[in-house]
């Protein structure tokens, strides 16, 4: 990999597959994304799309070929990626025993954040909770534990932070709040984000994925994209189901 | 790296602590659980004859009241980490897979340090009660009921972590930690039974039961340090 690629990159996939048993759940993906650009991931249940992610985040190995993150191998260079990485995802990866703040300070400690309690106040008054941050999150609504989530996910400052349906189950106010701080940080962050919402993640996105069984069907920057052909092209993955 | 491992260690270990003194679902549910034990064996022994003796058969009660105890605890342990995708967000942040093994496994072992704390004055109470007991090897109690501990702790965390996707669980674990347990077993109950007859063959004894069970503990717990990291990510 070149200096430029390193500085370019944000992801870098090279004939990615990830199998479970004789079922592959990836098979042979391939793509390249640039620094800053949002990356919408469309496909039906069972297509690959969060298994992309796993592997993305370095929650699950790669069978074979190979996948880097800001020039980071996702194997071998695991831990050292996962401080430059952040997901948030449908499920709220949260202590529900643990007040918000307890939550937030855990994983300020996990990440080695300097000055935690600074960074954790801030990012509580970011997300609108910090009037509950002594409450226990297992008495959070929904939306609220989703809001907490996002302060989980940007407590160490990453620069690629991965999105799996993020807007499922949110209420409108709190889809706001999701909507206010993507796009505080829109411009100086990466986005990869898992959407079963055509609108939102076509209207959020620079580049567009769409996967069926494993497989790239549709790779395109958003100024490529044709929108009634997309639509087409993603309608007739739905049903494909899982290879 | 070393202390950025502390630092994590810590962290999670303090977590498990707090979640635990917050809820109480594991020391209670494993408190009572050995209690219980202690009840139906006391009402179970009841009949037995005059030349009956209990510390013939204490060490086994002992040791089998906290092997089934610590299952109950240690499926606890790892299903508060998979609620809400706690795991997940653990496995996210760049902690070595070993550091999230000795955490889980120290934490699962101060809760059942604790059980056996609470148990074992129970047990002398209604066992042996009366029963000559030599207090100097009985003072030799606390380091087998920790050194044991120890590779309970240690090869259930790891078992734990490998059941706790599957769907009966609870069978997955007992069919792997209960064979798994065996040679500790007979080295703990060796050296408990030693610690408890007393006399200078008792503690011979107790010694020899112990080098068994730290043998145990090196070899389990470094084969767990060793899979942790496969088991995690498979």
């Amino acid at each position: 990999m070149t200096e430029e690629h390193q500085h370019t990159l944000a992801l870098e996939v090279r004939d990615l597959t990830r199998a479970f048993g004789v079922r592959k759940a990836l098979d042979g993906v391939s793509l390249e994304l640039p620094v800053g650009a949002f990356l919408s991931i469309f496909g039906p249940n069972g297509a690959g799309k969060t298994t992309l992610v796993k592997v993305l985040t370095t929650l699950l190995n790669p069978s074979s070929g190979s996948a880097r993150v800001l020039g980071r191998d996702v194997v071998s260079d695991a831990v050292d990626l996962r401080t430059h990485i952040g997901l948030i995802s449908h499920n709220p990866l949260l202590y529900p025993d643990l007040t918000a703040e307890e939550n937030l300070l855990f994983f300020a400690e996990m990440y080695g954040v300097e000055q935690p309690h600074v960074r954790v106040s801030e990012l509580l008054e970011a997300v609108e909770l910090d009037h509950r941050k002594l409450d226990l999150t297992r008495t959070f609504s929904r939306g609220m534990l989703q809001r907490l989530s996002i302060a989980r996910a940007l407590l160490h400052r990453p620069e690629v932070i991965f999105l799996d349906e993020p807007y499922s189950g949110l209420d409108p106010h709190a889809m706001d709040i999701l909507d206010g701080l993507i796009a505080q940080i829109r411009d100086s962050h990466t986005f990869v984000m898992i959407s079963h919402d055509l609108d939102k993640g076509l209207e959020l996105c620079s580049h567009a994925l769409i996967l069926a069984k494993g497989r790239v069907v549709l790779y395109e920057p958003r100024e490529a994209i044709d929108d009634a052909a997309f639509r087409q092209t993603y309608r007739s993955t739905v049903g494909m189901g899982v290879s | 790296m070393a202390s950025a491992s502390g630092r994590q260690l810590r962290a999670m270990l303090r977590k498990d602590i707090v979640m635990e003194l917050r809820t109480k679902e594991m020391i209670m549910s494993m408190g009572l659980y050995s209690l219980l034990t202690m009840v139906v064996y006391f009402v179970a022994l009841s009949q037995a004859g005059s030349n009956f003796d209990p510390r013939d058969i204490a060490a086994g009660l002992l040791w089998l009241a906290f092997i089934f105890t610590s299952m109950l605890g240690l499926n606890r342990s790892l299903v508060h980490e998979k609620d809400q995708g706690c795991l997940e967000a653990l496995l996210l942040s760049p902690v070595d897979r070993p550091v999230i093994f000795f955490a889980k496994a120290g934490g699962n072992l101060i809760f059942l340090l604790a059980v056996e704390a609470l148990t074992l004055p129970v047990f002398g109470f209604l066992f042996l009660q009366g029963t000559h007991l030599d207090w100097g090897s009985i003072a030799l109690l606390p380091l087998i009921l920790i050194v044991g501990s120890i590779g309970m702790a240690g090869v259930g965390t790891l078992l734990a972590t490998m059941s706790v996707n599957t769907s009966g669980k609870d069978f997955v674990l007992a069919m792997l930690f209960i064979p798994l347990m065996y040679p500790l077993l007979l080295g703990a109950v060796t050296a408990t039974g030693g610690a408890i007859v007393g006399g200078a063959q008792g503690v011979s004894v107790f010694w020899t039961g112990m080098g068994w069970v730290v043998g145990y503990d090196v070899i389990m717990l470094l084969a767990s340090y060793g899979l942790y990291e496969f088991i995690v990510g498979a």
